[in-house]
């Protein structure tokens, strides 16, 4: 077992520093570590192991085990092995070293760790504000379990402005958003400009974080997660509640029916196709090429159709719950099915035919936005992104979760970075999904479409599932727990990553390329904030002031 | 070739020809099993309260009037037509409907209330069996949710607050 032989490399370098390991199935290796050796472990992980970094999770484990954890979730890509090294820390005390110094991907993680639960991570480079918003008083940590979901903290100042850098000497600034017309939801990029070419960036986004973890915590129930679930994302989100009933089910052990494994593999890869036609329309718009843009959604159009016909819905499919799917597959709709593809196989031809050759798309986007393969590593960028700089990662080869590990289907790759790169990796991808679709199709045998659960969930396990999304990869950490949902659940988006990268790609790039490098990496800002929509405790309908909203919105902060 | 690019891509443009639908002077119907529009049946209902308890969105209110009478209010202003109701009422007494155009100028139009006549269960107060246990009665016996300010009522401390949201109501059982 490979799980196995890692653990022992961990043991032998580390030895009296691991308190606790955890083998959970072949494939999930839990590493409890004393927190003073956190980062030597994770630094050799990174680099001498040289496995992918995921995310870093603060935890509020004072209730059950009286300490704060912390854990860093790292990637084994060719072994395919997902690993979570955590560390308990002391609850009067919750310091940890932070790893961004070695390990660059985790830059984010660890400041949302800090803004959230108050974790106090020492030696951070860069530790500024990055989720709760301005005004959020400080030392309140909306994720610690004694922060109601429904609590607005005392001391919110209304007034107070985000302290932005000082750009560096001979820049102007050019702020990018908050609301931008390439830019369908919030966020702020202040440019830092010299003449035609920008020098670098501030982001400040999470403008839509309503706290959607909290409320899975606190309120909701394990099979009212992955409704929810589902709607972080407008494009991706069958994606995310894929992942999180993944994540329940690898921390309980359950392994759902073999037909559960390819409707959901069916329907995830449904959305790769609408996502993927979706984002070459959008290329097309933003570099004004709208009749690329009208024809994709065009041949996109169908997808949406089937999917509404299978699931009852165009795009939130309702899909999954802990154990199974909801609803299945006639066999007169796997015919239609069928049909779609064929079809939109044919058109999609056409399209790329032209489109390939295109020299005008090509002279636009070659050479611009580029993320090469070192970017890749240090900044943990996931999916088309460090598919397009040569790097081959792509979870349903790598993790195979529902059906995949049965499928035959290429990884493409291209070997640029640039935008043009991307944009080629897409539209080779949605052949590939329509591939993958036809041997599920072959392959769907009769069957029970979900589990039936007798007893509650085992409290206390820990889960990790990893899907690949259409921008890359989704990855969700669950620890069950007490009344029927989980203690703690980390959600973290392709584009939590990906947009980490983007001050690199735009540097020394003109003004005029920022839009099309960021639309593509295909960022969904939502998804980073973690968006809920669902109002819980919306009072009586009655007209509102915009300070009465504000503060209305502000109280729903979880 | 770039021309040729060009010339393709006008072909497929022209090839494509009209493809926007008139509607909505033409209604465009849904698929049969589209989630539309829960619509709740009041003849048989039993008033278990599964459908409240699993509701992801908590659109569905239960209030117990008095030993006899309950009563089950549907929002429907932020429900998500996830269907998660209808699956698990053991009566079948939720369809999901085929309508999605419920664009209202007053929003209690897409509510629903159901005054339930009700009797004891021996064991639970009310009776509900869940499919799984994941979808158990996460409150049981009776209940006051607080219907004035459209929300669900925690009797509960786990939630971080040490008293509920809105004070318990005191009933009379004559
Ligand atoms: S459809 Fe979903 S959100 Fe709407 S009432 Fe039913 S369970 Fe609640
Ligand atoms: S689940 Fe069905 S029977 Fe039970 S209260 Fe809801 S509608 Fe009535």
């Amino acid at each position: 077992m490979i799980a196995r032989e890692k653990l022992n490399l961990f043991k032998q370098k580390f030895g009296p520093a691991i308190n606790r390991a955890d083998l959970t199935g072949e494939n999930r290796v839990f590493v409890f570590v004393e927190p003073s050796a956190l980062k030597s472990v994770c630094e050799h992980i990174f680099r001498d192991l040289d496995a992918r970094y995921v995310i870093g999770i603060a935890v509020d484990d004072r209730p059950y085990s009286g300490t704060f954890l912390a854990a860093h979730d790292f990637a084994f890509d060719r072994d395919n092995i997902l690993c979570s090294v955590l560390a308990h820390l002391p609850a009067d005390d919750p310091r940890v070293d932070s790893i961004s110094g070695v390990v660059p991907a985790a830059n984010w993680a660890e400041r949302e760790m800090h803004d959230l639960v108050g974790l106090e991570v020492v030696g951070h480079p860069y530790p500024k504000r990055l989720v709760v918003p301005d005004g959020w008083p400080q030392g309140v940590y909306p994720l610690r379990k004694d922060f109601a979901w429904n609590q607005a903290p005392e001391g919110f100042d209304e007034h107070q402005e985000f302290k932005f850098d000082e750009p560096p000497p001979g820049c102007t600034v050019v702020p990018f958003g908050p609301f931008h017309p390439t830019l369908d939801e919030p966020a702020h990029f202040r440019l830092y400009v010299e003449g035609e070419f920008v020098r670098g960036c501030e982001y400040r986004g999470f403008m839509v974080h309503r706290g959607i973890e909290k409320l899975a915590e606190s309120v909701l129930g394990y099979n009212d997660i992955p409704v929810m679930a589902e709607r972080i994302c407008g494009i991706c989100g069958c994606v995310h509640s894929v992942t999180y009933v993944q994540a329940v089910e690898s921390a309980a052990g359950l392994r759902p029916p073999p037909r559960a494994e390819f409707l959901r593999t069916i329907m995830l890869e449904l959305e790769r196709l609408h996502s993927h036609l979706l984002w070459v329309g959008l290329a097309g718009h933003v570099l004004g090429f709208d009749t690329l843009f009208m024809q994709c959604f065009r041949i996109r159009e169908p997808v949406m159709w089937i999917a509404e016909k299978i699931t009852g819905n165009r795009k939130t499919y309702g899909l999954c719950v802990v154990g199974g799917v909801r609803r299945d597959l006639s066999s007169e709709l796997e015919v239609e099915l069928g049909q779609v593809l064929d079809r939109l196989e044919t058109q999609w031809r056409t399209v790329l035919g032209a489109v390939l050759k295109d020299r005008n798309i090509r002279k636009r986007t070659a050479g611009v936005g580029v993320a090469d393969a070192s970017l890749v590593k240090e900044t943990g960028l996931v999916g088309p992104l460090a598919r397009a700089a040569g790097v081959a990662i792509d979870c349903r080869r790598d993790h195979p979760y529902a059906a995949y590990g049965q499928l035959d289907f290429d990884v493409i790759t291209a070997g640029e970075g640039d935008v043009w790169s991307r944009l080629v990796v897409r539209a080779k991808e949605v052949l590939e999904s329509i591939k993958i679709i036809r041997q599920c199709l072959a392959k769907l045998e009769d069957g029970p479409i979900g589990l039936k659960i007798e007893d509650e969930l085992p409290v206390g396990r820990l889960g990790l599932s990893s899907v690949e999304a259409p921008r890359g990869e989704a990855h969700h950490f669950v620890i069950t727990g007490e009344n029927n949902r989980p203690r703690r659940w980390r959600v973290r988006a392709p584009t939590y990553q990906n947009l980490q990268g983007v001050p690199t790609m735009i540097k020394d790039q003109r003004l005029a390329d920022m839009t099309i490098s960021l639309a593509s990496i295909d960022p969904c800002f939502s998804c980073t904030d973690r968006l809920e929509t669902i109002e819980l405790a919306t009072g009586r309908a009655r007209s509102w002031s915009h300070e009465e909203l504000i503060r209305l919105a502000r109280s729903r902060q979880g | 070739m770039s021309i040729l690019s060009k010339v393709k891509e006008a072909v497929i443009c022209l090839r494509a020809g009209r493809v926007t639908l008139p509607y909505p002077a033409q209604p465009r119907p849904t698929p049969p099993n589209f989630r539309g529009r829960p619509i709740f049946d009041a003849s048989r209902c039993i008033g278990c309260a599964g459908c409240a308890n699993n509701c992801p969105a908590r659109e569905i209110l239960v209030v117990d009037l008095c030993q006899e009478v309950r009563v089950l209010q549907y929002l429907g202003r932020r429900c998500t037509y996830c269907g998660r109701c209808a699956d698990v009422c053991p009566e079948k007494a939720i369809t999901m409907s085929r309508d999605f155009e419920t664009a209202t100028d007053h929003v209690a139009d897409l509510g629903q209330r159901l005054e339930l006549f009700m009797s004891t269960c021996q064991r639970c107060g009310r009776c509900f069996t869940p499919p799984s246990a994941l979808d158990q009665l996460k409150l049981k016996g009776y209940r006051f949710d607080d219907v004035a300010h459209e929300r669900w009522v925690f009797h509960s401390t786990a939630y971080g607050r040490d008293e509920p949201v809105v004070e318990d109501v005191e009933i009379e059982l004559d």
